[in-house]
């Protein structure tokens, strides 16, 4: 039933912007203006919106938004920008693209088009397209979110296509959420419902996490806090208990797996003299050695159980070791391919392409090869089986900022002079603020395109405008269970703003560069789905979304489980890789073959901890996708950004809640409301990522950006290490 | 969100309807529980007679609350409904002059056979709303929630889910 007003239409799309979920949102327009959103209220399992969803008329129409092209009126990153007409800004963007590569070579070119906006045509994918066809670029490696996740997926599975649908959690018959909060990161729409219901159903849950979030709140029967960059010492103790108790799952370790015994011998000591016993892991992790036992009893002793490895405790300086022994867990326990089970691999990721659902797509706008890539070796730790950004070429996401800041002197393939930037926030997003704004003042040019003026946005040279999800055609994939959307042009752009592949294609135009785009949006949709099973466009379009309907829900390696003989796993061994050759052939010591505890930087036991005592852990927060939606009022009355910090830490250093205090290491200082609870254990502080960073005239930041705090490393594999991160909380003295 | 998307009302203390967090206990033994505050169209409401003005009054037909704005006489002038109400139901703008406003549980969307929008945007469909019979029968009468009082006086039109962990909560009218 449709209700509207005279002149009033309601139209269904998909909001795309990067929370975690893809949802369905019913806009009502009339007169060509949002007057109202609902969500989706048809079959379950609705695609129900969160708050940034519900909020999306006032970013449409925020007074904030960027309106016209810019460029830059006072010193790089001051913020000062004066309008310019469209012909400008494409001419000064094309003139200055020619002249670095003439004068550089294309490699000075360094573009990042980031997730900000999780759909398939009006991506990064244009410019990167095109500055393909220009003669190549650099660009970066590492997913921020999951890297650790994503290699120890490719080295064990020899995929990172291996989480069971999230509706299969109500198969299970025990669930364990390890640092997994869904009630606030989503983590694919519905995934909070179910583990509802599941619930309901009698379902056991455990969360391991170090605070008591509004998961743990609602969903857990009991809450296990451990210290951050800690995780891999807790899974390891409990593969120990399994077995000297001999609970695993010997048929499935012998049938499926490689190097089970080179792991026991590691546990029991035989490699190092150590015993991996719960009372080695309660030392490391602060967690009691009969919780440790306890919980290994019921994981192995109650099948199918799921393992949710979430993916912040893979977000620490040795994150794809603790990925790679919660994966291990789930071999010895036979929780894999199972309904019910879970892989703890690489938690799902909603949206096509990490959906581990196998869509069916028509072709798509490609990439041609990246001529930057051409006779560069591969990077050290590349997986054979694994064939993204496998080129040396390619900066790694946490040393981007060092890499302009130092070029080729620094050990970098190239000096980079051009930055361009879509879809994402780098300044804010990436590691170490303070270096990232000293890196970009030594750039010669730098193209933002935004919506907001963003950190980033403030650096620019030229910003160019970008229409919104409302205003222009695309595609997505996703979902648990999957499906296609459809996100409806509804008006035209706002102001004087552009699509991603408007703009590219003008830009095209300018550079001389033929056939980089022959369609309009729509005919390029048209395509895609021809090579679906959507069986009519039209309704698809109409109806936002098409449904693929499973009689079950969808579990990978169902057929390398049920029959292995003519199903091997994509590892070069055929089996689970338990040990693997590939990662022994890279020789790192720092990155061993079995999973295996290593102390991380700045964990707990990195001496830095006399000068920082507190473990920074960052979170999502409800009102905010990644450092989108700051600006909405709305979504910012909904809860202030506030440094969670521990009763007996906040009144050691006489911190009341509501307090101004600064948080500091030696990467930068912070200042922000306390928020003093209980719900965070002592020794860890933490604060929502994405606040926007706005340093003061000393250069600390008001804004509470946690990234002023973390250190731009990465771990061996290429993990972001945004949970390792010590600090100093003091009161700030009125 | 969607209830200040769907009623139109701005960003500032106007809220027909807020979520409260419970935090109780030491770490780590800790309960956290997530109570709703909006208007439970009482069965007796006490703004009703607490008004000069007659602004408020009870619909015969569905239980609704219902609140006249136009002639409120405004929270500078009086704010007796404020006092009155146990649940502060009654919300109004920043601007001295504002008048009382509340949730009508979306009078229009049940005229239209539609749910409220709190109970139709809620991601964990932890909401429901109906006839007094029809949600007890769904649900049953327990009118005990950390973080709710049940007022003998007013009688508010709420039944929480029972013996359910989690906050499940449903409003009647």
């Amino acid at each position: 039933m449709t209700m509207k007003e005279p002149n009033e239409i309601i139209i269904p799309t998909i909001c795309s912007y990067h929370c975690g979920g893809l949802c369905l949102l019913k806009v009502h327009i009339k007169e060509g203006k949002i007057i109202r959103i609902e969500t989706d209220d048809g079959e379950e399992p609705q695609l129900r919106a969160c708050p940034k969803g519900r909020a999306l008329r006032q970013r449409v129409y925020a007074p904030d938004r960027i309106k016209y092209p810019l460029k830059r009126a006072g010193e790089r990153g001051e913020g000062k920008f004066v309008r310019i007409s469209w012909d400008e800004a494409l001419d000064k963007i094309a003139s200055e693209l020619k002249r670095v590569k003439d004068t550089y070579g294309p490699q000075a070119i360094l573009y990042r088009g980031g997730g900000g906006n999780v759909t398939i045509l009006q991506s990064g994918t244009p410019m990167a397209r095109l500055l393909s066809m220009f003669g190549g670029y650099t660009t970066a490696w590492g997913y921020y979110s999951w890297e650790g996740a994503t290699f120890a997926s490719a080295a064990t599975f020899g995929t990172i296509h291996v989480e069971n649908a999230r509706e299969d959690l109500l198969n299970s018959r025990f669930i364990i959420l390890w640092g997994c909060d869904p009630a606030t990161s989503i983590q694919g729409t519905n995934t909070m419902w179910y583990l509802i219901q599941a619930k309901e159903k009698g379902i056991r849950i455990v969360s391991v996490d170090p605070r008591f979030s509004d998961s743990t709140a609602v969903l857990a029967d009991q809450w296990i806090p451990i210290k951050p960059s800690t995780d891999v010492a807790m899974l390891i103790a409990m593969a120990y208990v399994i077995v000297e108790n001999g609970l695993q799952d010997q048929k499935f370790l012998d049938r499926y797996t490689t190097g089970f015994e080179k792991y026991c011998d590691y546990l029991f000591g035989k490699t190092d003299g150590i015993t991996k016993d719960p009372n080695w892991a309660e030392k490391i992790t602060g967690v009691p050695s009969e919780t440790i036992r306890d919980l290994a009893h019921k994981y192995a002793t109650t099948k199918p159980s799921a393992l949710i490895a979430g993916i912040a405790p893979g977000r620490t300086s040795i994150g794809e070791q603790y990925h790679r022994a919660a994966m291990t867990l789930a071999a010895m326990t036979g929780n894999i391919g199972i309904h019910g089970g879970n892989a703890a691999g690489r938690s799902l990721g909603s949206q096509f392409p990490f959906n581990p659902f196998p869509f069916k797509i028509g072709p798509l706008m490609t990439i041609p090869p990246n001529q930057v890539e051409k006779d560069m070796p591969d990077r050290i730790t590349v997986l054979r089986n694994y064939m993204q950004w496998r080129s040396s070429a390619h900066i790694h996401i946490s040393k981007l900022s060092d890499a302009i800041l130092k070029g080729r002197k620094g050990g970098y393939p190239s000096d980079y002079k051009l930055f361009y930037v879509l879809n994402c926030n780098p300044v804010n997003q990436l590691p170490n603020t303070r270096k990232w704004s000293e890196a970009l003042k030594k750039l010669e040019f730098m193209v933002v395109q935004e919506q907001f003026m963003t950190a980033t946005a403030r650096f620019a040279d030229i910003i160019l405008p970008t229409s919104t999800i409302f205003e222009r055609n695309d595609i997505t994939a996703g979902g648990s269970p999957p499906f296609y959307g459809y996100l409806c042009k509804m008006f035209d752009a706002l102001y004087e703003s552009k699509s991603q592949l408007d703009i590219a294609t003008e830009l095209a135009n300018r550079l001389g560069i033929k056939d980089f785009n022959y369609k309009t949006d729509e005919e390029w949709i048209i395509e895609f789905v021809k090579g679906t099973d959507i069986p009519d466009y039209d309704s698809f379009k109409k109806n936002a979304i098409y449904r693929i309907k499973l009689k079950e829900p969808y579990v990978p390696f169902k057929k390398q489980i049920e029959d292995p003989e003519n199903n091997p796993f994509p590892t070069p061994s055929g089996k689970i890789e338990i040990y693997s050759e590939q990662i022994a052939s890279m020789n790192k010591p720092d990155l061993p073959p079995i999973p295996k505890y290593i102390e991380p930087r700045e964990g707990p036991t990195d001496p830095k901890i006399s000068k920082y005592p507190l473990q920074l852990i960052s979170k999502h927060i409800k009102r905010r996708a990644h450092s989108q939606f700051e600006t909405i009022p709305w979504l910012r009355e909904l809860e202030p950004h506030a440094l969670e910090i521990n009763t007996e830490d906040a009144r050691s250093r006489g911190i009341s809640s509501g307090d101004l205090i600064r948080v500091f290491n030696d990467r930068g200082e912070i200042i922000v409301c306390a928020k003093v609870t209980e719900r965070i254990m002592p020794g860890v502080v933490c604060l929502p990522q994405g606040a926007w960073f706005t340093p003061d005239e000393k250069g600390i930041d008001r804004g509470g950006c946690a990234n002023t705090l973390t250190m731009d490393e990465h771990s061996p594999c290429g993990a972001f290490t945004s949970n390792s991160c010590l600090v100093q909380v003091e009161k700030v003295e009125s | 969100m969607a209830c200040k998307d769907w009623n139109n009302i701005p960003p500032g203390p106007a809220n027909w309807i807020s979520v409260e967090t419970i935090e109780e206990g030491k770490f780590p033994n800790l309960r956290v529980s997530f109570i709703i505050h909006k208007c439970h169209h009482c069965i007796e409401p006490a703004c009703i007679q607490s008004c000069p003005s007659g602004a408020i009054s009870k619909r015969k037909e569905d239980g609704i609350v219902v609140v006249h704005s136009e002639i409120c006489l405004g929270k500078s002038k009086c704010g007796l409904c404020l006092d009155s109400c146990p649940y502060k139901a009654p919300q109004f703008r920043e601007d001295n002059q504002s008048h009382m406003e509340k949730c009508d549980l979306c009078l229009e969307r049940w005229e239209q056979g539609k749910k409220p929008i709190c109970v139709m945007g809620c991601p964990t469909r932890a909401l429901d709303a109906g006839s007094l019979e029809e949600i007890e029968s769904l649900y049953g009468k327990n009118h005990e929630a950390i973080g709710f009082i049940y007022s003998l006086k007013t009688k508010p039109a709420i039944v929480f889910r029972s013996k359910s962990k989690i906050n499940n909560k449903c409003y009647i009218k």
